[in-house]
């Protein structure tokens, strides 16, 4: 968001001085409605920015996480010090990365006085990942971390891997320096020639290193601004990225147990046998009738996805793989009309259009009387990145005593397929969560998305 | 989840109705939509009648599109006591039945009924749960979930819709009930246990007002406390796109996620299919480990 | 030794007693079951009541509306999870308190429920109908001059400031009817003055204004079932009508029409206090404010006045800072009032009151016999929507208000109870050390001791423990 038209040949310091003021003109009411108007769409146009399908998509992601450990992990500049924040991000990071990619692998790695040291092993195991970061809260954050350490590791971790999968490392770095033994590029090159997509998320500043891995490794590199930022990059790791270029197609054997008493069993009123499950064997825990057997070799496991360790093989449920069907088929995105009364209520929700979908958004100096609670709505969560941190407290407080912004959409979002129209609320619901136009799905010419034939 | 044991303020209640002709209960004897469609509207009521600030909101779905039966866009009706019930109730009532009547009127005539599109009604159902939890006066607390009465059968043909929503009704605390009339629904059975719903198939039309008393109208923190039917299990085995028949063990495309019965190349399912799953991965060749073991083919059935 | 000089304690244990608000089951619960079978006759009644049992019981209800012989007890009992039997017990006490059921035995002996005949039939003509048409809802023409809500809802909020206003006998309001004055009389909120017999407000009426509008109602209206029988209204008819009203739709015309004369005498009562709003006396229609409907949620204890629909209802006003500052956004000089009944006021403008919550400030309400509890409780009332929606950073208290004034006020509060009170009797004038020191060890073995000075040969002994002190020290002196 700071600078998303990145002009590789001209830095930031070379350019002209930014009058960044001068572009909010004034209107003859003193009023800065219709440059917030464009703020405001364009903020949602991006939230809503569409996936055009059907893409080959790294669904099986591998991702190892490397988090610097070093002593500028310790600075303040985010509250309540780096490493905290990242801590608590990444634990909402990690439920979201298995949400939606219930099939992928994830592994931590710790970038420590020099060393990369293994914190967890590559697995799908959500409630290990989590025990393990909420682990490190006090651990002692001490001299420089080193990046090169860091690519061998993932070298070594990710090459073996088998080719359908896809191989990524993101990298938390907050140091500005890194101190390396060898040459970095002969890793960078190793890390491209192996297909792994190494992202990088600077906590400090840029750093010329970093965004040369990103570039050639064909990964993400962004810099935090604040918090807020940190979390939106974090959370934009999560979607699975473009297929990377030396990934197979490949078909993965997988088995689907299937919990309902087997048909084998001569009587079905006998209670099943009592047996131990296989992902708790060392805890001792884990003993009893439930549970879901490989349809290979009969072990069982508690939870699902889960490999099998007898066997090797991927163990799931339909729905596991079907979390991730709404990147494969995402919904079209609405197109915005105008409000002119072509539709009295939301196709979606039953709210009726008022004045509020018509008139552009704007700012004023007195709370309007009665208080919409639709714009509470926007200043409550307020969806727009653009507008800084110390800003969003002022538009949440309906006291500002300099007055009060309100900010809301304006027009109206009509589906291309099904010719419903949709308030900006249902709109944004459908294309961030649902992935269902309620219209499309319910008319019986429309309701299959797959792709056309043609 | 919402199975969390703290009572709530008030709840919300959103009914979706199965009106297709093409049930086969309605098909034996069309009257018996208007005893379901009575007891729906008793079973309404009472859940308007526990709690002064609970909501409902009541949708048809046709076969050719869904509807809100309750509460109607735009004024409500008009309505005055007849005799001692309820007003509010009356309106419900009144509203409903008026509503059908024109959303069956609307039935194109020339179509025949399809499969009822269960997965669009409850798409809708979200979208208003979701605009009245925007509503909700700060301070109140509210529990939502989506009753289905239906006594059609469910197809794979609708299987990523169904899903979308019930992760989506998964994240929103949101829990999905099922109230089939007449078969085993396997589909939406997953849907409940993913949301933390219950799901129960009526032995009998006859008494279909106890039934819903009995089972769906203890809203979520009370549902631990009483004794209902178990949710029995689930089978979450995935089915393969070729067949659509439930496997123990098969093949996944690790690109688009799409599952065989066997290992074979993607030109001959996408022969099979008639059309490619994936458009863009029609060219590429799967690396085979082992020799090819092609399986008779069968005719194309749905479950 | 002089035998002991008797001095009692128990002057005021409990000094300010605080306003009790029963809800409608506590009220029911306190009639005659007599009583409670003329209400069950009436639909609405039932429909109330029926909403104020407790969850389960609720459940049971609606299990066994379609039951026409009783059903084992024990089968009731199995409906409720092991885990949660103790709810069940309670859930089937309400029943039985409220006459919603009664015991009756089943053919094979055992102990069964059945509920109440008329509960049952009419509970039913409330969800299912049939039945006769409620009083009011004869049809009406449409009328050419409705009002909306934002009118019902300023009108009824006027009326009832006049009433609110006249307790604390505020200049700027017109006189309310003897008939009002007479309530809040006998409900003890006012009292005559002795010099000049105009009524004053009581420490109970300054607990009154602090509850919230919906409890303020209900309970004025509880009093005035109380007297309506003095005035020849039958106070089942009147409930009955009451709880008609709560069901009815805000904004809507009813009509007057077949209404009895006592009920068309109560109607005028609810006019006055705003619960009703009728263009004439004779008009023929009335239309209930949001104060009729309220009342049937008065019970639940973190209501809110404030419906789903935005803005039209009365909002919480008051912000609270972790500083003491108090922000009240009102205009009407009742609200500014009654906070500066327990906080200093700083500022006044004409949309804003600043007031500072003070140890002085607040001491000085806790002296007027009002509560730490309704003092926060009134903060928390009326407090402003953003407080509600503010994330306490990750503290997630109870309250609304910032957690160090709510402790604050509570410290207030005990700081002014440092007395306990312990009746007792005291002994002195021993003759000798030897005396006391016996006596008083005996008291404190037997832990009866309250008190003791050894350099004034004085020790209290509780109330409790006298006689047998008392016994011990006629032995011991016969003794020695």
């Amino acid at each position: 968001m700071a600078d998303d038209e990145v002009d590789p040949k001209e830095y930031r310091w070379e350019t002209g001085y930014e009058k960044t003021w001068e572009a909010i003109k004034e209107d003859e009411a003193g009023l800065v409605e219709g440059l917030v108007a464009e703020f405001a769409q364009k903020a949602a146009r991006k939230a809503a920015a569409p996936r055009r399908g059907p893409v080959r998509l790294g669904m099986m992601r591998h991702l190892l996480l490397a988090i610097d450990c070093s002593e500028a992990m310790n600075c303040q500049d985010i509250k309540p010090t780096r490493f905290l924040c990242t801590l608590k991000l990444l634990e909402r990071f990690i439920e979201e990365f298995f949400d939606q990619n219930p099939l992928s692998q994830l592994g931590l790695v710790l970038l420590k006085n020099k060393r990369a040291e293994k914190l967890t092993d590559m697995c799908g195991n959500v409630r290990k990942h989590i025990k393990a970061v909420q682990g490190l809260t006090n651990m002692n954050l001490t001299g420089e971390p080193s990046l090169q350490n860091a690519l061998e590791y993932a070298g070594r971790v990710l090459k073996p891997l088998p080719g359908h999968a896809s191989r990524e490392l993101l990298v938390l770095f907050a140091s500005l320096t890194t101190c390396d033994p060898g040459d970095i590029n002969t890793n960078i090159q190793a890390l491209k020639t192996d297909g792994i997509r190494c992202s990088v998320i600077g906590l400090a500043a840029e750093v010329r290193i970093c965004k040369k891995l990103c570039q050639d490794t064909g990964g993400e590199y962004g810099v935090i601004l604040d918090d807020v930022h940190y979390r939106s990059l974090l959370l934009e790791c999560t979607a699975p990225p473009p297929r990377a270029r030396a990934l197979d197609a490949g078909l993965i054997k997988m088995g689907f147990p299937h919990c309902a008493p087997l048909s084998a069993q001569p009587d079905n009123n006998a209670d099943p046998p009592i047996t131990q499950c296989m992902c708790h064997l060392e805890e001792g825990e884990g003993v009893g009738t439930e549970g879901h057997l490989c349809p290979q070799c009969r072990t069982k496991y508690c939870s699902l996805p889960a490999q099998c360790r007898t066997c090797g093989l991927t163990l799931a449920s339909a729905p596991h793989l079907a979390r991730s069907y709404h990147h494969l088929f995402p919904v079209d995105p609405y197109e915005e009309v105008p409000n002119e009364g072509q539709a009295q209520y939301c196709f979606g929700c039953l709210r009726l259009f008022n004045d509020l979908d018509k008139e552009p958004p704007f700012l004023c100096h007195q709370p309007p009387d009665p208080f919409p609670h639709q714009m509470c709505n926007v200043i409550h969560e307020c969806p727009f990145p653009f507008i800084s941190k110390h800003q969003q407290m002022f538009l949440r407080s309906d006291f500002w005593p300099g007055g009060v912004v309100f900010l809301h959409f304006i027009r109206l979002h009509r589906c291309g397929r099904c010719r419903e129209h949709y308030c900006w609320q249902c709109a944004g619901l459908v294309s961030s969560t649902l992935h269902v136009c309620p219209g499309c799905a319910a008319r019986p010419h429309l309701y299959q998305r797959l792709p056309d034939t043609s | 989840m919402a199975d969390d044991n703290t009572p709530t303020d008030c709840s919300l209640l959103v009914v979706v109705v199965d009106t297709n002709p093409n049930q086969r209960y309605i098909i034996e004897d069309p009257k018996v939509l208007t005893n379901c469609l009575d007891a729906v509207i008793a079973f309404s009521n009472s859940h308007l009648m526990q709690k002064a600030k609970n909501q409902l909101a009541v949708i048809g779905c046709h076969f050719h599109k869904s509807e809100y039966l309750y509460p109607s866009p735009g004024k409500p009706l008009d309505v005055r006591q007849i005799d001692g019930q309820y007003e509010l109730f009356t309106l419900v009532e009144k509203t409903i039945k008026m509503r059908l009547v024109n959303l069956i009127k609307s039935q194109p005539q020339e179509d025949k009924p399809g499969e009822s599109l269960l997965a669009g009604a409850l798409a809708m159902a979200l979208c208003y749960i979701s605009r009245v939890r925007r509503q909700l006066s700060p301070g109140l607390t509210m529990s939502s979930r989506i009753l289905i009465v239906t006594g059609s059968s469910d197809t794979a043909a609708q299987y990523i819709n169904y899903m979308n929503v019930f992760f989506t009704a998964q994240k929103q605390q949101v829990l999905i009930d099922v109230c089939s009339l007449d078969k085993h629904l396997s589909l939406l059975q997953q849907g409940c246990d993913i949301t933390g719903g219950l799901y129960l198939k009526v032995p009998s039309l006859e008494g279909l007002l106890q039934y819903l008393l009995w089972v769906f109208l203890p809203e979520a923190s009370e549902r631990s406390k009483l004794v209902l039917p178990g949710g029995g299990r689930v089978d979450y085995r995935a089915a393969c796109f070729c067949h659509r028949e439930p496997l123990s063990i098969g093949y996944v495309c690790s690109l688009c996620l799409s599952v065989a019965v066997v290992t074979r190349s993607h030109e001959e399912s996408t022969r099979d299919h008639g059309y490619c799953f994936v458009a863009e991965t029609s060219s590429t060749v799967f690396k085979i480990g082992g020799p090819l073991a092609t399986k008779p083919k069968k005719k194309k059935m749905k479950i | 030794m002089s035998e002991s000089s008797k001095s009692k304690g128990s002057v005021n244990l409990n000094p300010s007693p605080t306003l009790q608000c029963k809800d409608l089951h506590e009220y029911l619960k306190s009639r005659s079951a007599q009583f409670l079978e003329t209400l069950y006759n009436y639909p609405t009644i039932c429909l109330a009541v029926y909403r104020e049992l407790p969850e389960l019981a609720r459940h049971f209800v609606i299990r066994l509306l379609f039951v026409e012989q009783p059903v084992p007890q024990a089968v009731v009992a199995s409906w409720v999870s092991q885990a949660h039997a103790k709810e069940q017990l309670k859930a089937a006490e309400a029943l039985s308190e409220l006459s919603v059921w009664q015991e009756a035995p089943i053919p094979g002996g055992l102990p069964g429920w059945l509920l109440a005949h008329s509960f049952k039939r009419n509970l039913k003509v409330a969800l299912l109908g049939g039945g006769r048409p409620w009083s009011m809802s004869s049809s009406l023409e449409p009328d050419g001059k409705a009002r909306d809500v934002a009118f019902l809802d300023a009108y009824a909020l006027e009326r009832w400031e006049c009433v609110l206003h006249y307790m604390v006998g505020s200049a700027q309001t017109e006189g309310i009817s003897a008939d009002a004055v007479r309530i809040l009389l006998h409900a003890g909120l006012m009292t005559r003055d002795a010099d000049d017999g105009s009524a004053v407000i009581t420490r109970a009426g300054f607990q009154f204004l602090l509850l919230s509008t919906a409890k303020q109602v209900w309970l004025f209206l509880q009093h005035y079932l109380h007297t309506a029988e003095k005035r020849s209204l039958s106070a089942a008819e009147c409930l009955a009508f009451l709880y008609q009203l709560s069901f009815s739709t805000l904004g809507k015309d009813y009509s007057t029409e077949g209404m009895s004369n006592n009920m068309l005498v109560f109607l005028q009562h609810l006019r006055e206090f705003g619960l009703v709003y009728q263009r004439k006396r004779k008009a023929g229609r009335f239309f209930p404010t949001r104060l009729a409907l309220n009342i049937a949620c008065v019970r639940s204890d973190n209501e809110t006045l404030e419906p789903a629909d935005a803005g039209a209802a009365p909002r919480g006003y008051i912000l609270v800072e972790t500083n003491y500052r108090v922000y009240a956004y009102t205009q009407t000089s009742l609200q500014a009032a009654l906070l500066g009944l327990f906080a200093e006021l700083v500022y006044r403008f004409p949309n804003v009151v600043v007031g500072v919550l003070t140890r002085e400030s607040v001491r000085q309400a806790l002296r007027g016999g009002i509560t730490a509890a309704q003092i926060i409780r009134y903060l928390e009332q009326h407090a402003h929507p953003q407080m509600l929606k503010a994330d306490s950073g990750g503290i997630r208290s109870e309250s609304v208000l910032p957690p160090t004034v709510v402790d604050q006020v509570k410290l207030w509060e005990s700081e002014r109870n440092r007395f306990t009170y312990t009746e007792g009797v005291v002994y002195n004038q021993f003759l000798s050390q030897a005396d006391f020191v016996a006596l008083r060890d005996y008291a404190r073995a037997q832990k009866v001791l309250t008190w003791q000075s050894e350099r004034a040969r004085t020790m209290v002994v509780t109330r409790a423990g006298h006689d047998d002190v008392r016994r011990y020290w006629k032995r011991y002196s016969k003794s020695s």
